[in-house]
Order: structure tokens, then sequence, then C-alpha cells
């Protein structure tokens, strides 16, 4: 038989197999019964063979080790830096809403509100690009203090922060400034401004807050406009800032425009150690960038303040 | 959502199979700069990947499915630059003059295997290389090239085919007869 025969050809894949040591014994007996009467395919059952040996002594030649671990040293390092950079995430029901948080191994990087289905698509699709992976678990306790504190059980969240998305050194210190300011608090845009060492930068501040990543943790809602007004919140979500000040007891009037009650507040002068009424002097009608609002003086005793020892609001509560 | 694999965990990935894994790399693409890049490149990819593997995944089988289709695409750049090279009327560098890093083949016939197997289509090279030097099974072969089993044993078979045909041309040629 020549090798071009049609059963040559349909045993090659036999002797191959055979020669490789994979043959099912039925392949086996197929390339005993054809080789024994053909020339050419018991040749060609030897060269396999043959092949075989030389590829088994192909695969003993050394190949360079040195450079693997070079190249394994390099990988660590990149893994490393890998990692610090990567986030886990998951998506929370709260009464806000639906959440989105994600923590590196630093701390927490992002709380998100998401309206929709499709915001929450689009979010998705936007952190696979970064190093995120969805992994619920290891931001589910952040996901139960949320909840403790949205209940109003809690009134820290004392999360490790990880700021280095934060978009400039300018909003990490805004950022900073403003996670300082105690829970059940207000004060301005302006207040924050001056706190951070740049008065006249009101308008940064505010744009800063505007893309806070971690809100609540970060309390941007506690920042105001310098009328009282509640200005905005994460985009359109001003019904949100007022829902969280009202859990503080911040009191918060109106109806399409949302103004904190100054009236109804107490107050603390700059950096003072003492809160007031605010008949106290003239605090009631200082700008805001010089107070930080209370709602309640247990809030205010809260934050380590004591009562004001002229107007004595100790003694003299306002009504609740 | 699959298991969550601890850090520590993937370090030992990491430290079970680096070494294999750029033997294979190497082997493939025969330039050991590029293989440093490229087993890199796969470890990246399956650290980015590995949380969501279930938990009786092969890891070993998926790893060369990543480093496998890692060199599929480092081939297909290397063929867009010679293209670009060519293109512009250059020669594109030359890879490798000296041969594969310079490591030591135990016989000539062996070496000759090497050239031929390196002149493989690429399919062929990969499903060889796999299956003669790392022993990984038909059905991971498959996974790794995105194709079924039988056609992952075919690609062994072509490759083996060639081989055998190439050694047969080559003693001729150098009137030695094999058989």
């Amino acid at each position: 038989m020549s090798p071009s025969h049609p059963s040559c050809r349909a045993i090659e894949p036999d002797l191959v197999a055979l020669a490789g040591g994979e043959a099912t014994p039925t392949a086996a007996q197929a390339v005993q019964e054809h080789t024994a009467h053909c020339p050419s395919c018991r040749d060609a059952l030897r060269q396999y063979r043959a092949v075989e040996g030389l590829v088994a002594d192909l695969r003993r030649v050394p190949l360079p080790e040195v450079d693997s671990t070079l190249a394994r040293s390099q990988l660590a390092s990149r893994l490393a830096d890998l990692r610090s950079r990567m986030m886990s995430f998951g998506l929370f029901a709260s009464p806000l809403g639906p959440i989105l948080i994600a923590r590196s191994e630093q701390g927490v990087s992002m709380v998100e509100y998401l309206e929709s289905e499709a915001a929450i698509d689009s979010r998705l699709a936007r952190l696979s690009g970064l190093d995120a992976v969805e992994n619920p678990s290891q931001v589910e306790s952040f996901h139960r203090d949320l909840l403790d504190y949205l209940a109003g059980r809690r009134t820290h969240l004392d999360w490790p922060l990880d700021l280095r998305w934060a978009r400039s050194a300018f909003q990490r210190r805004v950022l900073e400034a403003t996670g300082r300011l105690p829970y059940g608090a207000v004060t301005s845009y302006g207040h924050i401004a001056r706190d951070i060492g740049a008065p006249s930068a009101t308008r940064a501040v505010a744009q800063a807050l505007r893309w806070n990543p971690v809100p609540i943790a970060i309390p941007c809602h506690r920042v105001i406009g310098s009328s009282g007004d509640l200005t905005g919140y994460s985009g359109n979500k001003v019904g949100l800032k007022q829902r969280l000040l009202t859990l503080e007891g911040v009191p918060v009037t109106g109806h399409r425009h949302l103004q904190i009650e100054r009236p109804a507040m107490y107050a603390r002068y700059q950096a003072g150690d003492e809160y007031c009424l605010p008949s106290c002097g003239d605090i009631g009608t200082m700008p805001m960038a010089d107070v930080t609002l209370f709602g309640s003086r247990d809030r205010a005793e809260d934050a380590g303040l004591l009562p004001c020892s002229s107007c004595r609001p100790d003694l003299h509560p306002l009504e609740a | 959502m699959g298991r969550v694999m601890g850090e520590d965990a993937f370090e030992i990935v990491v430290a079970a199979h680096h070494a294999e894994i750029h033997r294979y790399v190497l082997r493939v693409t025969a330039r050991s700069t590029d293989a440093d890049d490229l087993s890199q490149e796969t470890f990246i990819r399956a650290f980015r990947a590995h949380r969501t593997l279930p938990p009786d995944a092969n890891f070993r089988a998926w790893l060369f499915a990543i480093a496998t289709n890692v060199c599929r695409n480092y081939f297909r750049g290397e063929k867009r630059r010679r293209l670009a090279y060519a293109a512009a009327g250059h020669d594109a560098p030359a890879a490798d003059p000296a041969g594969p890093d310079g490591r030591v083949l135990v016989s000539e016939a062996s070496g000759r295997i090497d050239a031929i197997v390196s002149r493989l289509p690429m399919k062929q090279r990969l499903a060889f290389t796999m299956r003669k030097m790392h022993d990984l099974d038909y059905e991971a072969i498959g996974k790794s090239l995105d194709c079924s089993e039988d056609s992952a044993r075919a690609h062994v078979f072509q490759a083996l085919k060639k081989i055998r045909r190439g050694l047969d041309e080559l003693a001729s040629m150098d009137t030695e007869p094999v058989r």
C-alpha cells in the first residue's frame, strides 16, 4: 500500500496516538493489524516514535531560568500596585434607594446613590474599566453601618477612607475639612473655604463637594448656602440632603425652596468652644461663614461644646 | 458571584505556576524579553479575573488559556508590525539573529524540530507546545484555543505530521536516510 492509500490516511492519527502513548486499545489493535501488512505505515510509526523521542529530548533542554526570577519579582511589584488600586464593590438597597459602596485595601473609596436601573448599568460599566470587582462581602459591613446610621442607631461612620481618587489636592482638603463637621451641625461653603485657608474659594468648595466621592461618610450634606438654603446635593437630590439633615435633628422648612430654620438652632461662633442661643448678641444675624449651627443642645454638647456663659442655653433652651 | 480568593491564595498560584507559564511563553515566542512581559501580562490578567473563577476551576489550565491568548495577541501585534515595516519599505528589526536565547540543544535533530515548530501555523504550534511540552489534556488545549477537544487533537496531529515530514525531508537532503 502507498502512503496515500485511503486506509493509510485513515490510520495515521492512530499511528500518532500510539507513538505518543495516547492510543485507545481499539486504535492500537487497528494499527497492529494495518502495519502487519503495510510496510510504509510501519515506517511511519517508527518515525513518529522517533519524533516522540526527539520531542522528549527537546523538553529536557534547559531554558534560561535566571530571567524567570527577574520577571517574577517585577510581577510581584506590579501585583502589589494593582492590588492597592483594586476596588471591591457591592450594590445595596437602602432607605435612600439603591446605593453602591466600593472600597480599596486602604478604605472606602466610593459611595454612590443610584437612581435607576440604567444608572446602575452605566455605573458598573465605568467601574469595570477601573480595577473594580463586584464583591459585596468586602463592603457588607459598611452597608450595615450605613443602615444603622440611616435608622438613627449610629451617629458616626468611622470608616477608613481612600481619597486617592480625589480630583485635586484642593478637593482633598475640602473633603477632609468637611469630614470634621460634627453630627447634627450645619455650616456654609464659605466656612469650609475659610477653614482650609482659602476664604475666597467658596464656589470652588461647592464644586469640590459636588463631586464628593463618599457622601454621608464625608457629610457634605451638612454644608449649605450662605443664605441658609440647602442648595444642591449629589446632582439633583436635594431631597436626600433634607432627609439626612432631618435625621440629624436639623430643622428644615420650605417645599420647593428648602432652608434651614436658623432661628430654631443653636450657634457656635467660628471655632469657639461654646454654643449660644440665636438671640445671644448678634450671632443670629452673623454671616453663615462665621457660625456652625446645631438643631439641639445634645448635638452641640456631643460635639464637645459648652453652653454659653452669658445667654445660658442650658437654662433657657429653645422650644423643641 | 464566584468565591473570594484571598490575596495570599493568589500568591500561592503565582508561586506554583509562574515558572511553568514563563517556560511556556518562552517556548512559544522564543524571546526571553518578550516572555518576561507576556508571562507578567498573563498573571496580571489572571489576578484581575481570578475572583470570578468557580471554586472547582482548574487553575493551571486556566492560566495556560490566558497565556495562550496573550501570546496570540502578541503574534498578531508582531504581524502588524512586520506589515507596517514592509509597507514603509523597511526591514523589521531582526528577531533574535542569534537564535532562541542561545539555549543549548541536546541534539541537532531536536534543534530541527524546534525550527519546524517555529514555522508551524500558530494554533498548531500552541497546541503542540501545550500537549507535548506541558502535558495539557486536549480539553484544556481546546479551551485555550477556543475550539473543540477534537480540533485540539487535530492541531497536535497536524503539527506532528509536519514534524515527521520535515525531518524526513531534511534527512533525505542530508542523504542520511532515517529508515
